[in-house]
C-alpha cells in the first residue's frame, strides 16, 4: 500500500468534502444540532397528560383528587366543557376523571366498589396503561388519607426497589447514546456511498481506474478519508452529550474510542459496498437509505430489540447499529464488563470484515 | 516495422448485450506513430480505446499495448496515458490539486509530480493561474490540463479520445502542434477524432464505421486509392439535385459538400452531356479524406 | 386542455417514465411502505413482556420459592436462576438480565413479622427509563400477589377505587397506534426525500435548466414534476390503509373524505419541502442529507409517531407546531381510531393548510428567484 497514494487520496477527498461551506456545516455542525434537538425532545416519560374533571361542582373530594393528580407532575389541567368525548376526539384532553353520578365522591366511596371512573384516550396504549397506574395510585392515596384508613393496597414494606445507572429515570441518558449512533451512521454511510457513485457519475472514475492500482488500493483511498471524517465527529457528539445532557461516561474512554472507530469503519465499509452496486448517485442514495432505515428501526434506538420475534431476530444480529447502541449505553452508563465489550466489538468487527470483503470482491475497475 | 508494435490488436470484438460495438477489428501501431481513428459517433472508436486502456473487458480477441496485455492491468496502465472524451478532471479542485492527485495516483513523489506538472503546463501552453478551480477555466485550457494529467507519468503510449471536441479552432491548432511535439519525443500517439482536417495530420488512419474498420492507410494513400475515377467539384443551379441526376444519367456518383457538389465520374461521356444539359461549370478536385470517408462509409451501407 | 395544463401533464408523464424505469426509485417508493408495514406490523413490539429477572434466592425456603414462582407466572417477568456467589449488579452490567431479585435469608421466617426490614430487594437497570417505569408497575402488582402466595393465602382482591375505560383502543393494541402513524412517515419519505433527491439530480445534470429555457412557465414545470410523487404518496397511503384495515383490523371510525383531504395537504406540503430542499442545495448529496435531517427524522421522531409530543419539553412542543407531520399524525390517528370529524380536527387541519401554503409559497419563490445557477 503506497503511502503516497493514500496521502493523495486523503488530500483530494478531504479537500472536496470540506471545500463547500454547506458540506462543512453538514459534517460538523449538523450532527451536534440533531443530537441536541433529539436529545431534548425525545422523552419517553409520561408527562403533561391533559386531564379534565367531570363531576358535580360541589364534589370537594373529587377536586382534591384532581389537584393531587396535577401536583404529581404527570397531569396538567384541561377544559372540556360538557362534551368530554368531543374533547378527547379533538385532542383537547387525553383523560377524563369522572366522579360518581348519584352523589359526591365522599358519599359514594364506601358504597361503590369503584366510585371513580377514568376515561382514557387509549390510542397510545402504553401511555394509557402507565397513566392508569399513576392515577390509580393517586386516587387510592387521596382517598386513604381522607378516610384515615387504608383503601390503598397494602404496600409491601418488605420490599425495597433500587434503580441503577439512572436513578432519576432521565430520558436523555437513554436516548442520547442512541441518537449519537443514529447521527454518526447517517453521515458516514451517505458520504461514503455517494463518494464513489459521484465519481462514476461525473466521469472521474475513469481517471482513477486508468491508473495502475489494485482494488484494495482504490477502495482504501476512497473510503479511509471518510473514516477520518466520521471519527472527527465523535468528539463533537460526545462533547454535546457531556456538556448539554450530562450523560455520564462511567467506562474507560479508550473503550469508547475503540467502539466508535470500529463502528465508523463498519458504516464506511457498508457505504462502500452500497456504492459498488450503484451506477450513479441517485442509486447510491436510495440504496443507502433502504439499508439505513430498517437498520435504525431495529437498532434499539426507538424500540426494544428484545421484543423482536425469534424468526426475525437475525435481522438485529446482523445490524451493526444494534451493537454500537449496546456498546455506547453499556460503556457510558454501566461501565460494562470487558467480556460483553469484547463480544459486541467483535460482532461489529466481523460485520465490517464481511462488508470489506464484499466490497473488494464486487469492485470492478471496468466501465462495463 | 521490425520492432514490436506499440499497439497490437487482433480480432477484437466487444459486445454490450445484443449490440456489437466493435466487430472483429485488427490493426497495429508502431512506435512514434501518430495513429488516427476516424469515424462518426457510435462507430466504436471510444469503445476500442477503452478496451485498449484496460477499462473495458473485450468479448473476444487479443490486445497488446506497450508489450502488456489486459491480463496484466497494472503493467499496462503504467505504460499508457489516457485522456478521455468525457471531462475527467475534478471541477471542484484547482489545477494544482488535480495534477497533484494525478501524480499520487501514479505513486510519483510530490516533488516529481510538481516538476512534471510545471514542465507539462509549459509544454501545453497553459496560461491561466494554477490555483484556479478547473470548472472556472475555458474549454481549451481544461483540455491542456487534462492532457498534462494524462501524461504526467511520461507514458510510452498516449491515447487521446476526441481531445479537441468542443474546443475553439485556434485551440485545436495549438493542440495538434502539441501532439506533433509529443510524437517527436518518440511517443506513440493514438487519437480518435471525427474532424477530417485533423485526420490529415496523422501518419496512418483507420476508418471505422458500425464497429468495423473499413480502411486503414496513410491519408495520402487513402485518397489515392479510394478514387480510381477522377473527381470534380461544381456548383449546380437551383432546384437541380445532382445526386439524382448523376445517378440517372450514369455519369457517376455525386455528394453534396456545402453549397457545392463533388462528383466521381465513372462515365466521362455521360458526364459531359450532363454538364452541357444543366449548364454546369465543373473543375477537377483533389480527393480529401472527407470524400474518402463518405465513399467508403456509403459503400458499406 | 389549456396549454399550461398540457405542459404540466407532459412533464408529469416524462417524470413518471423516469421513475418507472429506475428500479431503485420504484423500490423505495413502493417497497418502503411494504417494508415499514412489515416491520412495524409484525416485527417491532412495544409491549414489554418477559422482562428478565435474575433470581438470587438466599433464603431457599418454600415461601421464597413460592414468591419467585408467582413472579414468573404471568408473562411480565422471566425469572432466571443465578449462582449465589455472583454479584447481582454484574448481571445488570453484563446485560445478562434487566433486573435482579435478591431474597435475603430470613424472608420465609419473618414473613408475618411486622418488622419493616426489607427482606427482598429488586435492582432495576435504569438506563431504559421507560422500561424501568413499566417494570416497576408490573412489579408492584406481582409483588403483592407474590407475598400472598408466599403466605399461602389467596391473592387479595383488586382494590382500587378507580375503574378505567380505555376509549378508542379498547384492546390496547399497539398496531392500532402505530399503523395509522405509518402513513405520515411514508408520505414524508416519499414527499420530502424522494422529491428532493430526484429534483436535485436534475439541477446537477443540467436538465432542469434545459426545461427552464423552454417557454414553459415555472409553475407548470413544478406542477408536472411533483405530480408523480403526489401520486406515489397516495399509493403509499392506499397501501397502508389496506394493510391497516385488512391485515391488522385497525378500525376506521371517521370520514374518508376528510382523511383524503388531509393526505393531500400533507403530500403537497411534503413535496413542496422536497422541492425547496432541492433548490437550496442543487446537489444530490447535500439534498439527501438535508432531506433526512429536516424531513425524515422529524417525521419519525418529532411527529408523535413513537415519542408523544405532550411529553416533550415546552420549547419543543411549540417547535413541532411548524412541522406538518405532527399535525397529520394527530389527524390520521384521530380519524382512524377516534372517529374525529371536522368539528374536532379543524385546528389541526388549519395548521396543515397554513404550513402547506407557506411551504409552497417558499418553494415557488425560491424557484423563481434562483433560476441562475
Amino acid at each position: 500500500m503506497s503511502f503516497i497514494l493514500l496521502k493523495g487520496f486523503f488530500k483530494k477527498e478531504l479537500t472536496q468534502a470540506l471545500r463547500d461551506k454547506r458540506m462543512r456545516l453538514l459534517i460538523f455542525a449538523l450532527p451536534a444540532i440533531q443530537l441536541t434537538i433529539f436529545g431534548f425532545a425525545l422523552k419517553t416519560e409520561v408527562r403533561n397528560v391533559r386531564l379534565a374533571v367531570q363531576g358535580r361542582a360541589d364534589d370537594a373530594l373529587l377536586q382534591r383528587v384532581a389537584r393531587r393528580a396535577y401536583a404529581s407532575g404527570y397531569f396538567v389541567p384541561a377544559e372540556t366543557g360538557a362534551d368530554w368525548l368531543a374533547a378527547l376526539r379533538s385532542g383537547k384532553a387525553e383523560a377524563v376523571l369522572a366522579g360518581p353520578v348519584n352523589g359526591t365522591l365522599a358519599e359514594r366511596m364506601d358504597r361503590d366498589a369503584a366510585p371513580l371512573q377514568l376515561l382514557l384516550d387509549a390510542s397510545n396504549m402504553q401511555r394509557a396503561q402507565q397513566l392508569e397506574t399513576y392515577m390509580a395510585q393517586i386516587a387510592a392515596q387521596e382517598l386513604a388519607e381522607y378516610s384515615g384508613h387504608g383503601r390503598a393496597p397494602p404496600a409491601p414494606s418488605k420490599i425495597s426497589v433500587r434503580v441503577l445507572y439512572n436513578p432519576a429515570l432521565d430520558s436523555a441518558i437513554f436516548m442520547v447514546p442512541a441518537v449519537m449512533c443514529l447521527v454518526l451512521c447517517v453521515i458516514t454511510i451517505i458520504l461514503t456511498a455517494m463518494a464513489l457513485a459521484r465519481e462514476k457519475e461525473i466521469g472521474t472514475f475513469e481517471t482513477i481506474i486508468s491508473a495502475p492500482l489494485s482494488n484494495t488500493e482504490i477502495l482504501s483511498g476512497k473510503t479511509l478519508p471518510y473514516v477520518l471524517i466520521g471519527l472527527a465527529d465523535v468528539p463533537i457528539i460526545l462533547g454535546v452529550a457531556e456538556l448539554l445532557f450530562r450523560v455520564p461516561i462511567r467506562g474507560p474512554l479508550w473503550e469508547l474510542g475503540a467502539a466508535s472507530a470500529v463502528f465508523v469503519f463498519t458504516t464506511v465499509a457498508i457505504g462502500t459496498v452500497i456504492s459498488t452496486f450503484a451506477k450513479n448517485q441517485q442509486q447510491a442514495m436510495m440504496a443507502s437509505f433502504l439499508f439505513m432505515f430498517p437498520a435504525i428501526l431495529l437498532s434499539g434506538v426507538m424500540f426494544p430489540v428484545e421484543n423482536i420475534p425469534d424468526a426475525f431476530k437475525i435481522l438485529a444480529h446482523i445490524n451493526p447499529l444494534k451493537y454500537f447502541v449496546t456498546l455506547l449505553r453499556g460503556i457510558m452508563l454501566k461501565d460494562m464488563a470487558l467480556q460483553s465489550f469484547v463480544f459486541n466489538l467483535s460482532c461489529m468487527a466481523a460485520l465490517s470484515a464481511a462488508a470489506v470483503a464484499m466490497a473488494v470482491l464486487r469492485f470492478r475497475q471496468k466501465l462495463n | 516495422m521490425n520492432e514490436t508494435p506499440s499497439v497490437l490488436v487482433k480480432n477484437l470484438t466487444i459486445r454490450f448485450g445484443a449490440f456489437t460495438a466493435v466487430d472483429d477489428i485488427s490493426f497495429s501501431v508502431g512506435k512514434g506513430e501518430i495513429f488516427g481513428f476516424l469515424g462518426a459517433n457510435g462507430a466504436g472508436k471510444t469503445t476500442t480505446i477503452r478496451a485498449l486502456c484496460g477499462l473495458l473487458t473485450p468479448s473476444s480477441g487479443e490486445i497488446s499495448v506497450a508489450g502488456a496485455t489486459p491480463l496484466e492491468p497494472e503493467l499496462l496502465k503504467a505504460r499508457i496515458g489516457y485522456m478521455s472524451q468525457r471531462f475527467t478532471l475534478y471541477p471542484d479542485l484547482t489545477v494544482d490539486e488535480n495534477l497533484a492527485f494525478a501524480g499520487a495516483l501514479r505513486k510519483m513523489t510530490p516533488g516529481q509530480a510538481k516538476k512534471r506538472s510545471e514542465e507539462l503546463l509549459d509544454f501545453t501552453g497553459f496560461s491561466f493561474g494554477r490555483a484556479k478551480l478547473v470548472r472556472e477555466l475555458p474549454g481549451g485550457a481544461r483540455q491542456q490540463v487534462a492532457l498534462a494529467a494524462a501524461v504526467l507519468h511520461d507514458p510510452q503510449v498516449i491515447f487521446l479520445d476526441e481531445p479537441t471536441a468542443g474546443v475553439s479552432a485556434q485551440a485545436r491548432e495549438q493542440f495538434w502542434a502539441l501532439i506533433r511535439r509529443m510524437a517527436k519525443q518518440d511517443k506513440t500517439v493514438f487519437v480518435t477524432t471525427h474532424y477530417m482536417d485533423e485526420a490529415e495530420e496523422c501518419g496512418r488512419i483507420a476508418l471505422m464505421s458500425a464497429g468495423k474498420i473499413i480502411a486503414l492507410d496513410s491519408p495520402a494513400n487513402l485518397e489515392k486509392t479510394a478514387f480510381k475515377n477522377p473527381l470534380y467539384e461544381t456548383l449546380a443551379p437551383e432546384g437541380v439535385n445532382l445526386a439524382q441526376e448523376a445517378k440517372l444519367s450514369g455519369a457517376g456518383h455525386a455528394e453534396p459538400a456545402g453549397l457545392k457538389w463533388r462528383v466521381e465520374v465513372s462515365n466521362p461521356a455521360a458526364w459531359e452531356k450532363l454538364c452541357a444539359d444543366k449548364k454546369l461549370l465543373p473543375h477537377p478536385a483533389k480527393p480529401t479524406l472527407e470524400d474518402v470517408f463518405l465513399k467508403l462509409v456509403g459503400a458499406g451501407k | 386542455m389549456s396549454p399550461k395544463l398540457r405542459v404540466a401533464a407532459s412533464i408529469a408523464l416524462k417524470e413518471a417514465r423516469h421513475i418507472l424505469r429506475d428500479p431503485l426509485t420504484l423500490a423505495m417508493a413502493l417497497g418502503m411502505p411494504v417494508i415499514l408495514v412489515t416491520l412495524f406490523g409484525f416485527i417491532i413490539d412495544f409491549h414489554y413482556k418477559n422482562i428478565s429477572v435474575s433470581l438470587f434466592d438466599h433464603d431457599k425456603t418454600p415461601a421464597s420459592r413460592s414468591f419467585a414462582r408467582s413472579l414468573g407466572a404471568a408473562n411480565y417477568f422471566r425469572v432466571l436462576p443465578s449462582e449465589d456467589a455472583r454479584n447481582p449488579e454484574h448481571t445488570l452490567a453484563d446485560n445478562a438480565s434487566f433486573a435482579a431479585l435478591i431474597i435475603n435469608p430470613g424472608f420465609g421466617r419473618d414473613l408475618d413479622n411486622p418488622e419493616d426490614k426489607p427482606a427482598i430487594q429488586l435492582l432495576l437497570d435504569g438506563s431504559d427509563n421507560a422500561k424501568t417505569g413499566i417494570a416497576m408497575g408490573y412489579f408492584q402488582k406481582a409483588a403483592a400477589l407474590g407475598l400472598s402466595a408466599a403466605r399461602g393465602q389467596r391473592p387479595p382482591p383488586e382494590s382500587t377505587p378507580l375503574s378505567t375505560r380505555f376509549l378508542f383502543n379498547h384492546e390496547l393494541n399497539s398496531r392500532w397506534f402505530i399503523i395509522p402513524g405509518l402513513t405520515v412517515v411514508i408520505c414524508g419519505l416519499i414527499g420530502i426525500l424522494l422529491t428532493a433527491l430526484t429534483v436535485a439530480r436534475e439541477w446537477e445534470n443540467g436538465s432542469m435548466e434545459m426545461l427552464l429555457s423552454t417557454p414553459a412557465r415555472p409553475g407548470a414545470i413544478i406542477a408536472g414534476k411533483l405530480a408523480p410523487y403526489l401520486l406515489l404518496g397516495f399509493c403509499g397511503v392506499a397501501f397502508v390503509y389496506a394493510a391497516a384495515r385488512l391485515v391488522f383490523g385497525v378500525p376506521f371510525c371517521g370520514s374518508h373524505a376528510l382523511y383524503a383531504l388531509s393526505c393531500v395537504l400533507f403530500l403537497l406540503a411534503a413535496t413542496a419541502q422536497g422541492l425547496f430542499i432541492s433548490i437550496v442545495t442543487r446537489q444530490q448529496q447535500l439534498a439527501m442529507q438535508f432531506a433526512i435531517v429536516s424531513g425524515l427524522l422529524p417525521s419519525l421522531l418529532l411527529s408523535g409517531f413513537v415519542f408523544p409530543v405532550a411529553s416533550m419539553p415546552e420549547f419543543f412542543r411549540y417547535f413541532t407546531f411548524i412541522l406538518p407531520p405532527r399535525w397529520f399524525m394527530e389527524i390520521s390517528r384521530g380519524i382512524f381510531l377516534k372517529g374525529s370529524g371536522l368539528a374536532d380536527l379543524w385546528p389541526q387541519l388549519l395548521m396543515q393548510a397554513l404550513l402547506c401554503a407557506v411551504l409552497i409559497k417558499l418553494a415557488l419563490k425560491k424557484f423563481k428567484t434562483d433560476l441562475e445557477p
